[in-house]
């Protein structure tokens, strides 16, 4: 059960985590968040004061969008979807989180 | 800052946020319900783990605020880096904004200076002055402003349109200062209740109250604060002093504030109760006009002269003239800032006219990006904030630049207003109220003409645009209805301001080089001021007035470097004279015969450079004898002896029978004609103009008014002798002092000055409008040929000639230019003949002025079309078809 430490560095990565749970399939918000802690075993555990905030970012610079639809209980919910400048954009950062981690083993494992 | 929020009503996005957090509570509850938790077990872990929906909103919406600046940062700059591309256009939309702005805002700093804070008084556009009006008396009849104590009394006691009437007439006492004698500067005598009236509280001690006004009260005066300065050093221990001002010591009891003038006066004491002339200022009750008040005035006033024939009121048949105090200190003034403010506004949509222009025309060159933009997802929203931007960013440099050139401009004109136009206490700067109107001027102007633009852009198919827009036919027609008519338009108002500027340099011209009929060089004139011991009512003092002229005019002709002496009465030619009836025995009309009446000494008509006609002229024996003689001009002569020979006729000139001349004047005295000299022009009050009037001169010896005013030909500079003239005068008596003195060229010169200040702000209004239309015509050719192109490369493959391109352009443009001259020449007509009273000499609608402007213009905007054209036709088609 780790904390969510605000830094900018894991904002990023919540926006690349995000996106990439969405391109899984469309939801919303409470099941994005369900499925961000079912998958990573219960590691990420996103509060709602970042998850929201992160989803309305994306939302507005278009990767993100957006539509109200009637759930099984009958409720209408917010789902998100991938848009295609979203889904190229989760390539690039795919892309460069490889790089990173890639860059990062090689350090660690150097310093031996 | 939330609980800001929650006040307003909760906007849609709130809403459905609202929405949204519940919709994740129930669900989480709902979760806690399903793994086995009590209801209210489970309510409770979930809203402890969520934390406060209201937190998280406003987590939410910080972040909306931040993506909304960072956004907004984004729109700027890339802003700034499209005008820093198109830098032509944002050149000249700033610099034609600038000037728009910049012209406008000195011109309503000085209008709403003039109109809304000519005077730090209270109440003062209430305030009214008001004279006694001679209807017997010519010309529009003789205006009296000093009134009897039993008028004022009558008056005062009797109205009902006053709320607080003050009465004061301006005086220059003598001052002891122990050493010497000499003549203190202006002061005026004031009721005692004018510091109440007036409303300005004193820099220093106190002002003159209803105490200082008792007979037996100590005598008291109030210094303004330019004397202090001058005279005193600013030194505030003179304050409670005593000077002995006319003889008698008078305490300092006050000064005033900087800028406190009231009355053209530079000190002020309180009048006694029957001081003999005073002239009179009320405060109209809130609600009461002029009109009626001067008419209630004019019914107390024949109630009065009714109840005591021969008594107040010596003239006959009178009326009472109620002036606005305003109107009364910058009357003329007034319309020349009309005309100025038409001009500035003229100027202004010129400006604003260019700017669309240019805003149009960069409009269609951009639709293809703009259309990229929205397919590449740009919301209409965000596209319009961009543009918006943009002109925005425009606005915001071109209002700083325009308000740095107010500035400095403002300087200049106020530099440019001529002494006197003003009322000292008026100060023209730049106010707050002015800068923000300027600043809204330009935001509003910028913003509303991107927008049409904008919207249209945003409007429509995208698919067409993208496939090469802008470049093909239908680009350069796309607005081109709307270019058009602003082209049209902008031309035909820079016309009007041209044609008005130029009646008014022709009327100037005229002015200025008009044959004046005398010579003014090298003529020193100087005007002296008479103490006390010469007054009109003391027994003998025609006498003495007599032998002090003489006297001086003597010593003056024995100066080295004087050519001729002369004295007259009236202020320097070409100011105004008396006028007066005349009574020719023989020919009696119903209408009254105007003469200008001059008094002066044998010497006059030399030091003039008047030559004589026929007949002679007086001579020194004829002014010592006061004998009745008199010369005419010959346009006296052409009026009242059209067809016989004036000399030896003997005339009556009426005003020397007038009640208010009768200690001074000969009575009932024919005066017989003994030569005839050549016409000089003359103005008439409040025009500037020259006229040609009827004169007659006779000797100033018989009759004697206050002052004396002299003049002296020299061989050498005028001003080097003033003071030589000075030492004259007291040498003669120390009493008499030189009140203001100068040469008649600077007398011109001050003349002049009303119109050339008139003639350059509109000279310069009218040359950056021509600028602007230049550049504007210009900038928009260059757009439309860049976006014809392609056009053009057809037509050259297809066989036309170079010359053909280059006509077609030149015509296209041309045609623009031709309809605006002739709506401008159309306008121009019907406009001018408000500038009819501003202009002497010339008809308002001279057909040279006319054609000229018109001759410029056409020259003009042939040169500013010939460049595009010529660009265009150096199109090469290979290059031009490929351009896509």
């Amino acid at each position: 059960m780790a904390t969510e430490p605000k830094t900018e560095l894991l904002r990023g990565t919540l926006d690349m985590l995000i996106l990439k749970i969405v391109a899984l399939g469309p939801n919303h918000g409470y099941a994005i968040a369900q499925r961000l802690r079912q998958i990573s075993k219960e590691f990420f555990t996103v509060h709602q004061g970042s998850l929201y905030p992160a989803l309305y970012r994306l939302e507005d610079r278009g990767w993100l969008s957006a539509k109200w639809r009637d759930t099984n209980t009958g409720r209408e919910a917010k789902f998100y979807d991938l848009t295609s400048k979203g889904r190229k954009q989760l390539e690039t950062e795919i892309f460069d989180w490889e790089q990173l981690s890639n860059a990062v083993a090689l350090i660690l494992k150097a310093a031996e | 800052m939330s609980w800001l929020r929650r006040l307003f009503h909760k906007s849609r996005s709130e809403c459905q946020l609202d929405k949204e957090l519940s919709f994740h509570l129930e669900q989480q509850i709902a979760d806690y319900i399903a793994a086995g938790s009590s209801p209210e077990e489970a309510c409770r872990r979930a809203r402890q783990e969520f934390g406060g929906i209201e937190r998280v909103k406003e987590e939410v919406r910080d972040t909306q605020w931040e993506t909304f600046l960072e956004s907004l940062a984004r729109d700027f700059r890339y802003a700034l880096r499209s005008l820093r591309k198109d830098r032509r256009f944002s050149l000249v939309a700033i610099f034609a904004l600038a000037l728009g702005i910049g012209a406008s805002t000195i011109v309503f700093s000085v209008v709403y200076n003039v109109f809304f804070r000519a005077l730090p008084y209270k109440a003062y556009n209430r305030s009214v002055i008001v004279s006694i009006r001679d209807l017997d008396a010519v010309a529009g009849g003789k205006v009296r402003k000093y009134f009897s104590p039993e008028e004022i009394r009558a008056i005062r006691e009797q109205n009902h349109v006053f709320e607080e009437v003050i009465a004061y007439s301006r005086m220059r006492p003598t001052y002891d200062d122990g050493k010497s004698v000499r003549f203190f500067s202006f002061g005026a005598v004031v009721t005692p209740n004018t510091f109440d009236y007036l409303g300005v509280p004193p820099l220093l001690g106190r002002t003159i109250s209803r105490g200082d006004g008792r007979p037996d009260a100590p005598l008291v005066f109030v210094m303004n604060y330019r004397l202090w300065q001058r005279e005193f050093g600013g030194d505030p221990e003179i304050l409670g002093r005593t000077f002995v001002l006319n003889g008698k010591p008078t305490t300092l009891i006050g000064i005033m504030p900087p800028q406190f003038n009231a009355l053209g006066a530079n000190f002020w004491l309180p009048a006694t109760p029957d001081y003999p002339g005073l002239e009179l200022m009320g405060r109209l009750k809130p609600g009461i006009n002029v009109q009626t008040a001067g008419a209630e005035l004019d019914a107390i006033a024949h109630h009065t002269h009714k109840a005591n024939p021969g008594g107040i009121f010596p003239e006959d048949k009178f009326a009472i003239v109620p002036e606005t105090l305003l109107d009364s200190l910058i009357g003329t003034f007034k319309k020349t800032l009309y005309v100025l403010l038409a001009a500035v506004l003229l100027l202004l949509l010129i400006a604003c006219s260019n700017v669309a222009n240019l805003l149009l025309a960069r409009a269609t060159a951009r639709e293809r990006e703009i259309a990229m933009r929205a397919t590449l997802g740009a919301t209409r929203g965000r596209l319009i904030r961009q543009l918006l931007v943009e002109s925005f960013i425009v606005a915001a440099v071109a209002s700083l630049a325009g308000c740095g050139l107010a500035y400095f401009g403002l300087k200049a004109v106020v530099a440019l207003i001529p002494a006197g136009t003003l009322p000292e206490e008026t100060a023209i700067r730049m106010n707050a109220p002015v800068l923000f109107l300027a600043l809204g001027m330009s935001i509003l102007t910028t913003v509303l003409c991107s927008l049409a633009p904008a919207l249209h852009a945003i409007r429509g198919d995208i698919q067409p645009r993208l496939a090469g827009t802008g470049k093909g036919v239908g680009g350069s027609l796309r607005h081109g209805k709307l270019r058009a008519g602003l082209v049209v338009s902008e031309v035909a108002l820079s016309i009007v301001l041209l044609i008005s500027a130029g009646l008014l340099m022709r009327g100037f011209l005229i002015l200025t080089r008009a044959d004046l009929g005398f010579d003014p060089r090298n003529v020193l004139y100087f005007v002296l001021n008479l103490p006390p011991t010469y007054n009109t009512n003391l027994a003998g003092s025609l006498q003495r007035k007599n032998a002090l002229t003489r006297q001086l005019l003597e010593r003056m002709r024995a100066l080295p470097g004087v050519t001729s002496v002369a004295e007259m009465a009236a202020d320097p030619p070409p100011l105004q004279y008396e006028l007066t009836d005349t009574i020719i025995p023989g020919k009696p009309h119903a209408n009254p015969w105007e003469t200008q009446l001059e008094m002066c000494s044998d010497g006059y008509f030399q030091t003039l450079g008047l030559p004589l006609l026929r007949g002679r002229l007086f001579s020194e024996e004829d002014v010592s004898a006061a004998r009745d003689v008199m010369v005419v001009n010959e346009a006296f002569s052409r009026q009242y002896f059209p067809n016989e020979d004036p000399l030896g006729h003997k005339v009556r000139l009426d005003i020397f029978d007038k009640p208010y001349f009768a200690a001074v004047a000969p009575h009932d005295a024919y005066f017989e004609i003994v030569g005839i000299v050549r016409d000089f022009k003359t103005s008439v009050q409040d025009s500037p103009s020259w006229q040609l009037v009827p004169q007659a001169f006779v000797p100033y010896s018989v009759a004697g008014f206050n002052w004396r005013v002299f003049m002296a030909r020299t061989s050498v500079d005028p001003n080097s002798l003033v003071k030589n003239m000075g030492q004259e005068v007291r040498a003669l008596d120390p009493g008499v002092q030189i009140s203001t003195s100068g040469t008649l060229e600077s007398a011109l010169t001050e003349f002049y000055r009303g119109p050339q200040f008139e003639l350059a702000v509109l000279g310069a209004f009218a040359f950056i409008g021509l600028a602007l239309v230049i550049i504007g015509i210009f900038s928009v050719m260059a757009y439309t040929v860049s976006l014809q192109t392609h056009e053009i490369g057809i037509r050259m493959a297809l066989g036309a000639q170079q010359t053909n391109i280059l006509w077609h352009v030149l015509l296209n443009g041309f045609r623009l230019v031709a309809g605006g001259i002739v709506i401008g020449v159309c306008v121009g007509f019907a406009l001018t003949r408000f500038l009819a009273s501003q202009i002497s000499g010339v008809s308002a609608t001279d057909p040279s002025t006319f054609g000229f402007v018109i001759t410029v213009v056409v020259l003009v905007g042939l040169a500013a079309c010939l460049f595009p054209a010529r660009r265009a036709a150096a199109v090469e088609p290979l290059i031009a078809l490929r351009y896509e």
